[in-house]
Order: structure tokens, then sequence, then C-alpha cells
């Protein structure tokens, strides 16, 4: 057995033996205060039964160990209540909680003087009454005045944090709000004005069918069916650019799947979340894995690629990674681009890309 | 020819309908969605549909789910489904294990009104029609891909890209301005580069040059 578990067993036998002996010893392995304290109550206790013995074997005359109660019972209660006060918090509060200490053990004097007077002299008048209304105007004025600070900074701390709350809140619904209308946007330039310009190439096809023994007329339809043509692929392209419709259409999964296959890298794609995601969510992800494999078509030259989604503690966790040739700049305009969008939603994205060791972006997205 | 037409915005389906009766195609029935074209099908027993990928009510992809279930219930119905956007995956979903009688175009060919006309009859009588675009994805440069198709010559992948589009030989010379007989040649080269058993049906030639593509993706 090595010194320290003998010495833990000897306290502990000590310890034990605490509650059968009459006075504390510091081989208990109490601290040098609660050995003081101790003692000190017992020897009060002890001194005031002692003056009550020798009180009454010598006739019983006047009460005079009240008087000896009192002064014995102030130390003790002053000790608590000082222990007690140097608890509290450092500060405003410690400093008020001393005062009412001082306050409350000079009532307990007033009061117990009161009694014994009353008790032991007769007196009946209540005189400690403006003392004490003075103790206790004087106590709360200097509470007032020294928690007034306190008050006021937990006042303004808690309407800050409202305030952070609220924007949080309300920032996460304008982004939503944000992607909910790009999509909105981009059915609307699907399916109206694009699809208004797919009639009209329609009706002027057969306007062109109609004209046939009009070459000049035939060349004007066909001119404005190749301004309509124009017209039409712009706008997919600008549709495509606002939210790819696959994305829209039948969500991160199959939008991701796609993408990974025009880029033909081979990428192995492992989705573990089947909830659908908010709209915001959904194309920040979206645009991040994008980006990830463009430069990696681009630049890494790897053999191998992959795509993780997964869901966790209500975080999809996005990580795209190759084993190409590395040293890709996380502050690159694009990645740059794509923290900012990231950020706006509270979530976070990382790139580890060191020279010759692969490169891996890991993006987290709160989606409470 | 019977035909039903699904399409949400009655401009557009108002001028195919037209269009249709101007060159003596029937149109037996209009809808507006999903639901509507499978009653449609079961009713009026059409030799094609044609579907428009977005659909209400969500506009999303029910037009090409009902396309896809439209085949499973009547197998030699012809399937042409228009779309705003190409999306191979899309293509593929339909195309499934059968590519007799499907087509798959961007909504703006309907311009070209002769092709497109070219396209329903070809889609009607069991051939498989795919627009370039989805064709030029498949044939995007990749990894599996990329071996096989860099050994093609760039006029090779022009009548490569022409095939899988379902077109005949005659039609591929016309496009390209050269003889017939030149395409053949360039076939039978592209045939013997990847590795494919030779053809003489059109449709044939689609499946193999569209499951050689699936392969290399």
């Amino acid at each position: 057995m090595d010194e320290r578990a003998r010495l833990s067993v000897e306290l502990s036998h000590a310890r034990g033996a605490v509650s059968r002996r009459w006075m504390p010893t510091l081989a208990a392995g109490l601290s040098i205060g609660e050995y003081a304290r101790s003692l000190e109550r017992r020897l009060a206790l002890l001194a005031a039964v002692l003056l009550a013995a020798i009180w009454a074997l010598s006739g019983r005359g006047y009460f005079w160990p009240g008087w000896a109660w009192l002064g014995l019972g102030v130390v003790v209660l002053l000790d608590y209540a000082a222990g007690w006060a140097w608890r509290q918090p450092r500060g405003a509060v410690r400093r008020v909680a001393s005062v009412w200490t001082l306050v409350g053990v000079a009532a307990v004097i007033l009061l117990a003087t009161w009694l014994l007077t009353w008790l032991l002299a007769g007196v009946h008048q209540f005189w400690p009454a403006w003392a004490l209304l003075g103790l206790a105007t004087t106590g709360s004025g200097y509470s007032l005045i020294a928690l007034h600070d306190r008050v006021l900074v937990a006042r303004g701390r808690r309407a800050l944090r409202a305030r952070i709350d609220m924007l949080t809140h309300t920032r996460r619904q304008a982004m939503d709000a944000q992607a909910a209308e790009l999509r909105r946007i981009e059915r609307d330039l699907h399916d109206g004005a694009q699809a208004r310009l797919v009639a009209l190439t329609l009706q002027l096809g057969r306007a062109e069918m109609r004209a046939s023994d009009q070459p000049e007329v035939r060349q004007l339809i066909a001119d404005a069916q190749r301004e309509a043509r124009h017209a039409i692929a712009e706008l997919r392209d600008l549709a495509r650019g606002i939210v790819p419709p696959l994305l829209a259409d039948r969500g991160l999964a199959a939008a991701v799947e796609s993408l990974a296959a025009r880029y033909g890298l081979g990428t192995s794609i492992e989705v573990d979340t089947n909830r659908p995601l908010a709209p915001a969510i959904e194309s920040a992800a979206y645009f991040v894995i994008a980006e990830a494999l463009t430069n990696t078509a681009k630049h890494a030259a790897a053999q191998r690629s992959w795509v993780a989604l997964r869901e966790e503690h209500r975080t999809l966790m996005v990580l795209v990674g190759d084993d190409g040739r590395g040293g890709a700049d996380p502050d690159g305009s694009g990645l740059a681009g794509l923290r900012a969008r990231v950020e706006a939603l509270d979530g976070s994205l990382r790139v580890a890309s060191p020279v010759g060791g692969g490169t891996i972006v890991e993006v987290s997205l709160p989606c409470g | 020819m019977r035909v039903v037409i699904a399409e949400d915005l009655a401009l557009l389906r108002e001028g195919l309908v037209a269009l249709l009766r101007e060159n003596d195609i029937e149109v037996v029935a209009q809808v507006e969605d999903g639901p509507g074209l499978l009653r449609a099908i079961a009713g009026h027993k059409p030799d094609l549909v044609i579907v428009d990928v977005r659909l209400p009510p969500t506009y999303s992809d029910e037009g090409l789910l009902a396309a896809i279930e439209a085949r499973r219930r009547q197998p030699r119905l012809g399937v042409l489904v228009l779309s705003q956007y190409v999306e191979t995956a899309y293509a593929s979903e339909l195309i499934g294990e059968d590519t007799a009688g499907i087509g798959y175009l961007l909504k703006e060919r309907v311009g070209d009104v002769r092709a497109f006309l070219d396209a329903l009859h070809r889609v009607a009588d069991g051939g498989t029609v795919l627009d370039r675009q989805v064709v030029s994805e498949l044939l995007a440069p990749r990894d599996g891909a990329t071996e096989a198709l860099s050994g093609l010559t760039a006029r090779e992948r022009d009548v490569l890209a022409l095939m899988a589009e379902g077109r005949s030989n005659t039609a591929i010379a016309e496009s390209l301005v050269v003889t017939p007989g030149a395409v053949e040649k360039h076939i039978t080269n592209i045939f013997a580069k990847l590795d494919l058993p030779a053809c003489d049906d059109d449709h044939r030639r689609v499946l193999a040059v569209l499951a050689y593509l699936r392969v290399a993706r």
C-alpha cells in the first residue's frame, strides 16, 4: 500500500471517529477554519452551561447569565452570518450581503437586549423600534445604490440577448424567404416567359408552313424564330443559374447525383438524410458541392472523388473530397463567396488542402 | 394517329392542337395534369401522348412520372416528353429498359414544325427520339467514355450524336451535307471503334448507342 492510500485510510478512520468524539480534532481532516469554528461553538456552549451552573449553585439571585448568553450568542451568530456573506459572489452582492449581516446582527443584539430588559428589569416600552427602523432603512438604501448598476446591466444584457435572438430568427427567415422567392422566379421563368416564347415559336412555325410559297416571308419568320430560340436559351441559362431545376423538382440528393454524373469524375455519393430541407440550406449545400466538384475537375487531377451528406444533431454536414494534388487556396474567390453564403446561414466552411494530400471541403449548416 | 396532349399552358396546348389538326393528326384529348393523362389514355387508347414534364399541382416532375406510369399501363404507347430544360437523369428514367416509342425533347423544338412532326411520327412508330442536348451531355467527355470516344474523329462524333437522336442515314446525310454513302462509311467506322454489333435498323442503332453511352457513364 503506497503512502497516499494509507493516509486516506487513516483519515477516513479518523473521520468515522469524529462523530463519537466530543471535541473535534485536526486529524479528522477538517480545515483550520472548520476546526476553529467547531471549537468556538462548543466552547461557547460549554461557557453558557458553566455560567448557568455557577448562577444556580450561587443562590439563584438576579439572572445575570442571560447577558452572558447574549454575548456568546452574538459571537457565534456573527461568525455564521459573516461566513454566509463571504460565500456570496464577489463585488456588489458580497458587499450588500455583508451590510445585511451587520444590520441583522445589530437587530438581534437590540431585540435580545430589549427582551432581557423586559424579562429581567420589567421595561415594557419597545425602545429599539426607531433603531431597527433606522437599520432597515440604511440597509435598504445601501442595497439599492449598490445593486442599481447591476440590475441595469442585467436588463441591458437581457435586452441584447433578446435582440440577438430576434436578429438570428429574422435573418434566417429572410434567407428562407429569399430562397423560396428565387425558386418562384425560376418557376416563373420556365413556366411563364419561357413557355410563352415556346408557344410563340410554335405559332411562327405554323405561319412558316403556310407561307411556303413566299420565300421572303419565310425568311422573316425564320429570323424571328431564331431570336425567340435565343431568348428561350438565355432564360433557361438564367433560371439554371438561380436554382438548378432538378434541385427545385427533386431535392438535394438527386441534384447532386446529376451534378456528379455531369462532371464524370466517378464521384461516389453517400446521402444520409431523407428529410426535406429548407430551400436556403439545400441551395447553399448544392452550390458548395458544385464549386468543389468544379475545382476537383479543373485542378485536382484526382483518382477518386466523393461527396457525403448527412444530418447530425440538426446540422447538415457536407463533405466533398478528392485525392488529387491539393494546395487549393481556402480564400480563393469561389470558396470565399460560398463561405459568406454558408456563414449567413450560421454555418461554417472549412477547407483542408495540403499540397499533394488531396482536398476536403467540409461544410456544416444548422438546419433545425 | 390518335394523340393525347398533357400541357398546362393553354396557349401552347391550343397551338399544338391546331398544328396537329392541320397535319391530319387526331387529338383525342387535352389534359392539364398527370391524373388527367392517365384517365385519358384509359378512355381513348391513343397511339401517342405528348407530355410536359412540369404539370400542376406542384410543377416539378409529375408529367414525367405520369408518362412513365402511362407506359407501364400501356407498353406499346408512344410517349413524347417535352421539357423546358434537359436533364439526363430524366431521360434515363424515361427510357428505362425499353427505348421503343420514347421521345424526350426540349420544348422549343416544337418551333421547328417539320422536325417536330417527324419526331412525333417516329415515336408513334416505336422509334426513339432524344434531344440533341441530351445526346451532347451523354457524349460529353468523362472518365469511362473519354478513352473510347476520343478515338472518334470530329465528323464521326457528329454522326454518332445524330444517330443517338434516332435519325436515319438519309437524314444524317442531309443534316451534315454529305452523301448517304459517306454516312454509312462513318457509321461502320464508329461501330468498329466502339466495338458495337453492326446493324441497319435505325431503332436498333439507337439502342446500341444508348447502351454504350449508359455503360460508359
